[in-house]
């Protein structure tokens, strides 16, 4: 993994509960809060096309993008493994 | 030895309010209890605004910072959490094996308390736009909608509740009420009722959700609903919908563990299922009052069944 997006709100506590996850993993990551970057909300869009939070954005080495969308356990487990 | 080769006494399913205080009793008298949660530690408490009526707290306190307690005060007494979705339970000898989707546990007895997630309305539109105009999370969602006009769908306390959140965000907020009345209590009500930026509609019926492309993004712009027997629509950025629950119980499949006819577990006086060492309690079984408080009071007292039922299986 080259790196991992972590989109958020405030009071979102699925948020917490992929942060609480990839901690556990040791998997290091960016945030992007949405309360306080409202701007980034159409690049939430454009990349999961959906309007919600958590989403989590996986940049692989080659360059490839997984995006998970909610706190979607399975899939968070393979995308980062 | 790892969560999944031990043999424990008691996994408890769902990591809601009444699993988190089943596990403080279980694990402070030395039951070795392991909760698997699939979505979120606390449940729906977790993404609840504000909790006004859980006792002990004046002035109401935010459900993640209760879920937050409830869960250190579960770990400080030996509690394991592990992050698992549960997909069959089944007696092997002496034991239960549930099948996780990342790994497999045994366990002497089992406590169901998975709890229950929102209903559907069943409308057009829906699933479409579901996550990108249509939502059940105001406090994960809410967000996306600062100075924009909502919809929200429903008459009780949870609807009430996240419709006040909303107005943090929201320009402004139409609620849908099916019936005649809310079901909300009086103190939610007279807060609706004085915010100026809610519109309450009655006898109103949700028909269809409509999305179009708004900025280059499809997203829901239209409510067709049938208010006082005649079609009306609500011009909306995003529908929020809270009416009702549905027990979570797809895991129970092949176990043996009888439900009653809306889906919920069955239990006896001391919260024991049909299948003797299951336990349920919580919004997921049969009767239950789907209050947090009460949840909390139901998994403490499944942890004393829980005990007496391992000392006298020993």
């Amino acid at each position: 993994m080259k790196k991992v997006t972590i989109y958020t709100t405030n009071t979102c506590a699925y948020c917490a509960m992929v942060k609480k996850y990839l901690d556990g993993k040791g998997v290091k990551y960016n945030v992007v809060n949405l309360d306080e970057q409202p701007e980034k909300q159409a690049e939430v869009y454009a990349k999961s096309g959906a309007l919600t939070v958590p989403i989590t954005l996986v940049e692989k080495e080659d360059s490839t993008e997984e995006v998970v969308v909610g706190f979607n356990l399975p899939r968070l487990a393979s995308v980062v493994a | 030895m790892s969560a999944n080769e031990k043999v424990w006494d008691v996994v408890m399913i769902g990591g809601g309010p009444t699993s988190l205080a089943a596990a403080i009793y279980t694990s402070r008298e030395d039951i070795s209890t392991l909760i698997v949660e699939k979505g979120i530690i606390g449940g729906l408490a977790a993404v609840t605004d504000k909790v006004d009526n859980y006792p002990g707290f004046p002035d109401g306190i935010e459900g993640l910072h209760l879920a937050e307690n409830l869960q250190k005060q579960a770990e400080r007494f030996g509690t394991t959490i592990e992050l698992d979705e549960i997909t069959t339970i089944k007696k092997v000898d002496k034991y239960f094996e549930l099948q996780g989707a990342m790994g497999s546990y045994k366990s002497k007895t089992i406590l169901i308390g998975t709890g229950s997630q929102w209903k559907k309305l069943g409308v057009p539109g829906e699933e479409e736009f579901y996550g990108r105009g249509v939502h059940n999370c105001a406090t994960c969602d809410g967000a996306f909608y600062r100075d924009k006009k909502l919809v929200t769908v429903g008459s009780g306390n949870s609807c009430a509740q996240e419709t006040l959140f909303l107005t943090k965000f929201a320009s402004h907020i139409d609620v849908l009420i099916r019936g005649d009345h809310w079901k909300a209590s009086d103190v939610l009500i007279k807060e609706i009722e004085s915010n100026p930026k809610i519109t309450v509609h009655f006898n109103t019926k949700t028909d269809e959700i409509i999305g179009g492309e708004v900025d280059g993004i499809q997203k829901v712009t239209k409510i067709k609903a049938t208010k006082d027997g005649e079609p009306f629509e609500f011009d909306t950025d995003g529908i929020f919908v809270f009416i009702g629950l549905v027990p979570i119980t797809g895991y129970l499949e092949g176990s043996g563990v009888e439900c009653d006819e809306a889906g919920f577990v069955k239990t006896d006086l001391k919260l024991l299922t049909n299948v003797p060492g299951i336990f349920c309690a919580g919004d997921v079984r049969s009767g239950a009052t789907a209050q947090i408080a009460s949840a909390v009071g139901e998994g403490a007292s499944a942890a004393l069944s829980i005990r007496e039922y391992l000392e006298s299986n020993k």
